[in-house]
């Protein structure tokens, strides 16, 4: 079938035009499962320090250190440890792990067993989202495929230490990509984050202590344990060390995943990788990881894509997913669809996630259709204030953010609908 | 035990509550520190969904939501800063932007804790212009309650009280957001033996019972703290009290004996108060053999009459006592002392009995079974068969429980006998034998005592004032005793009496 993106690949994506890959034996063929016999024979706290070693940070928005995480799994325990990989892929803009999931599914798994060695976690639910079922398809043929082979199951790679990994298919919720939400649905519930504390490692899917990663974060595993930490750390920012895979969409030449260094400046990601903006237009802003993630202006592409520089410009590197609008997109249309996306989505568990995303919506469409005031946009920018940090999960923060990024850059769009009462902006795209 | 700090003042609390919970083992709640919440509720499982309830933290850096955040020893809140008040500001705007607002037509307005807070911590003037959501005024959830989707905050306390508690699991939360409302699952009504406590616990006027709904402004109830006589629990309640009349029933917390709730049967017990079943008026059987009216000191004066002649002709013996465990332990001491001063030996106590429940609901359907067991009244079983066999001639029945179908099962025994004098608060078959029918007062239209399945001792006052004449049951034993010159029978018998029933 081949593969058109992505146009750079590193170490993550460099097999994944070849379609052989995606088969054990082939990805065995280029090394693979390499690295899980070698952790299987290092002591479990050594492969934990390894990757605490890498700096190797949560590739599924948050950017939390990945062996910091894991070892906030109990060593002794006599209640089951579970690990999840977050495979619910659903914030707009994000399309990397989908590539990772149909082009490289074994190195997901081995990704898994490595950290499931180094927790001591005797099974893995793999929780992929509703719409996803080609790649889930995908997936579930390489578990198969891993349990002929003795990879996976009652004594994996030969090894005594069992180790089950479950494929579990979401419902189409935004939510459950949140690890609470992920664990409530898991288990057969509304997917509803839960109240923290407890945390995942003390009460997780289940009630057992669990950990939860992304896709991504398991598909850099292999790589470390294979070469090294200092290895991993030649690749990105002495804080924000690897790869990652930009997806980049909107108003580019090329649309498509970048695997690129951590810290990767935005402009060169835009203009070198993705062929800048086509028909000579400008770049108005970009949002660079996620929508979620608040707006960029044109002024500040010069930014390195990793969380240390981006939180500088009061934005994050999220999932990674760059969004570029050119000098003809209304910004207050665009906000309308990302506020009807945050409306639409909110579990609607706390109060300000609840109602603010509805009020929020409400108000910026008024804008947009020319009804609105001055005064809305104070609103805005005093309602979002009011979201931020209080509730149980992040998504009332990441439902504010991007509102308080569009009026931090772009109040002049939200300005003149009010002078015009009416979209200044006839040439942009259709809500 | 931890130390606290809250608002500048120190306690002990105990390991491991929360904030919001150590507040309310103090008493403090909502009673010198005011921690606005919604979603919290004592006796169900904490949800920290409202975020109402924020407080400040010294060392945490965020407000922390007092319901799910552990007290630690040293641990110092605040809950009256300006940064609190303006999170408690965000959350009741918020709370308010889709809420219809119709508190002229709403039944919880005047207990409604929307209003409450709004008037505390809400804006002067709404900054929205936006429509506010359209949803379902009326939705039928089951037989006793209506539910209205606008008013709604989604506390969700209803859905997790179906689950935790009568654990049947009724309500859910169905879509996502600001669009989410709360319905009866598919097929299923609400409808278990607790439904209507979802109104109580319901903030806001969304779940108004059938029963009190547009009956009456809750301003103009006045609370009156009395005890459930549905069964031996002893719930506590309060009487909702208008215009001499009982309006409704509502839980009063007992953690030690009902925590937060009643059953429906026992909330729906006070339609018997005022029911066209009571027993109004003074009643002597004539020489015709039909019952007429009479003052009620002249029936008392019959009821003696009859009394004394049995006990001449035939010796006190065979007249027998019935007592009746609806009473209080006041009224029943009076009957005690009233057979032993005919003297008699001859007294039975019928409890009347039904289904009973893990919660709350009892087997014995009276409110006072284990104080007359403890004033020494054993089973009726015994008289029955006395009853039976002859060997009883005349009869003071307090009570009809004697009726049901575990004791004399109907009024057949009763024909023969010489004297039956009936004192009672409801009708019975037992007009149709009664010589002297004199009426009772319900446990809502007197002070006394009641003792509950578990020895617990709990206290009545009255309510309201019967709207014919009726003495407390032990009042007028005392009468009658007086008028048969009975030894210990001579003061006044409503002075003495500690069922003395006048409200003020």
């Amino acid at each position: 079938m081949g593969l058109k993106v992505p146009y750079v690949t590193s170490y993550l994506t460099e097999h994944c035009a070849e379609d052989d890959y995606v088969s054990l034996a082939g990805y065995e063929a280029k090394g693979g499962y390499r690295a899980a016999k070698k952790a299987l024979g290092m002591a479990p706290q050594e492969v934990i320090n390894l990757v605490k070693e890498s700096g190797l940070q949560g590739r599924g928005g948050a950017g939390f250190s990945t062996g910091m995480k894991w070892s906030f799994m109990p060593q002794d325990s006599d209640r089951p440890k579970y690990l999840v990989c977050n495979a619910d892929e659903s914030e707009p803009g994000s399309f990397k792990d989908r590539l990772l999931l149909e082009r490289t599914p074994h190195k997901m798994l081995e990704g898994i067993l490595i950290a499931a060695w180094a927790t001591g976690a005797e099974k893995t639910f793999i929780y992929v989202r509703g719409e996803y079922a080609f790649p889930a398809d995908v997936v579930q043929r390489a578990i198969d495929e891993a349990y002929e082979k003795g990879i996976l199951g009652p004594r994996c790679m030969g090894k005594s230490f069992a180790h089950d990994v479950v494929l579990m298919r979401g419902a189409g919720a935004y939510i459950c990509g949140e690890e609470t939400g992920l664990l409530e649905s898991l288990e057969g519930k509304k997917g509803q984050p839960r109240k923290k504390p407890p945390f995942p490692a003390q009460y997780g899917a289940f009630g057992m202590p669990s950990t939860v990663n992304n896709v991504e974060t398991f598909c850099h595993v292999p790589h470390i344990v294979d070469q090294g930490a200092d290895w991993f750390r030649g690749f990105g920012t002495e804080k924000s060390p690897g790869t990652t895979l930009f997806g980049v969409s909107g108003h580019v030449v090329r649309p498509g995943l970048y695997e690129l260094p951590l810290g990767t400046p935005l402009d060169e990601i835009i203009f070198e990788h993705a062929g800048g903006i086509p028909g000579g237009r400008k770049v108005k802003g970009v949002i660079p990881g996620g929508m979620s993630m608040p707006v960029l202006p044109a002024g500040q592409l010069d930014v390195p894509m990793a969380n240390e520089y981006l939180r500088e410009r009061q934005s994050m590197l999220g999932t990674g997913g760059i969004m570029v609008m050119d000098e003809t997109t209304c910004m207050v249309r665009a906000s309308c669809i990302i506020t009807y996306f945050f409306r639409d989505e909110s579990c609607g568990q706390c109060t300000q996630c609840r109602e603010g995303t509805g009020w929020l919506n409400k108000i910026v469409n008024r804008l947009e259709r020319g009804a609105g005031s001055e005064k809305d946009i104070d609103i805005l920018v005093d309602v979002a204030g009011k979201m931020e940090g209080q509730t149980i999960c992040a998504f009332a923060d990441a439902a504010a953010w991007p509102v308080q990024g569009m009026i931090r850059h772009f109040r002049g769009d939200f300005e003149e609908h009010v002078r015009q009462q009416k979209c200044p902006f006839s040439g942009s795209f259709e809500l | 035990m931890p130390t606290i700090t809250v608002d500048g003042v120190q306690y002990e609390v105990e390991e491991g509550r929360t904030i919001l919970q150590a507040l309310d083992d103090l008493g403090l709640l909502m009673n010198g520190v005011d921690v606005p919440h919604y979603c919290w509720h004592p006796k169900l499982s904490i949800d920290g969904s409202c975020r109402l309830c924020q407080v400040e933290v010294e060392g945490m850096p965020k407000l922390q939501i007092a319901c799910d955040t552990r007290v630690s020893d040293g641990m110092v809140i605040h809950t009256t800063t300006d940064r609190v008040k303006s999170a408690r500001e965000g959350v009741m705007e918020l709370l308010l932007v889709n809420h219809p607002l119709d508190c002229p037509i709403c039944d919880q307005a005047g207990e409604c804790k929307l209003q409450d807070y709004a008037y505390e911590y809400g804006a002067l003037q709404a900054r929205t212009v936006e429509p506010r959501r359209a949803l379902k005024k009326k939705v039928d959830l089951g037989p006793t309650i209506v539910f209205d989707q606008e008013r709604c905050i989604l506390c969700r306390r209803c859905t997790r009280f179906c689950s935790e508690i009568p654990a049947t699991g009724e309500l859910g939360i169905f879509a996502r957001g600001d669009h989410s409302v709360i319905e009866t699952f598919p097929g299923m009504e609400l409808d278990n033996p607790y439904s209507m406590n979802v109104a109580d616990i319901c903030p806001v006027g969304a779940l108004t019972t059938k029963d009190f709904r547009f009956k009456i402004r809750v301003w103009f109830l006045e609370d009156v703290p009395g005890i459930c006589t549905g069964c031996s629990n002893g719930c506590n309640i309060f009487l909702g009290v208008a215009n001499n009349k009982v309006q409704r029933y509502v839980p009063r917390r007992n953690d030690s004996v009902n925590d937060t709730w009643i059953c429906d049967a026992g909330r729906m017990s006070y339609q018997e108060i005022d029911s066209p079943s009571r027993v109004k008026a003074s009643l002597v059987r004539g020489e015709d053999g039909v019952l007429e009216a009479r003052p009620y000191a002249a029936a008392v004066e019959a009821a003696a009459a009859r009394l004394r002649r049995l006990v001449e002709s035939k010796g006190p013996g065979v007249i027998a006592g019935v007592a009746s465990a609806h009473l209080t332990n006041e009224d029943l001491a009076v009957l005690k002392r009233f057979l032993e001063a005919l003297p008699t030996e001859s007294a039975g106590l019928p409890v009347p009995r039904g289904e009973a429940d893990a919660l709350l609901v009892k087997e014995e359907k009276a409110a006072n079974a284990a104080g007359a067991r403890a004033l020494g009244f054993e089973d009726a079983a015994p008289l029955v068969e006395r009853i039976r066999g002859g060997g009883v001639d005349g009869i003071v029945m307090l009570g009809h429980d004697l009726l049901d179908p575990a004791y004399l099962g109907g009024i057949e025994a009763l024909q023969k006998l010489d004297t039956v004098i009936w004192i009672d608060t409801h009708q019975s078959d037992l007009r149709h034998v009664a010589h002297v029918v004199l009426p009772g007062r319900h446990a809502a239209e007197k002070r006394g005592t009641l003792t509950n399945h578990a020895g617990r001792v709990q206290h009545l006052q009255p309510a309201v004032e019967p709207t014919f004449e009726a003495h407390a049951e032990g009042e007028t034993l005392e009468r009658i005793g007086r008028a048969l010159g009975l030894t210990g029978f001579g003061g006044d018998p409503a002075a003495g009496s500690p069922t003395a029933s006048s409200r003020k």
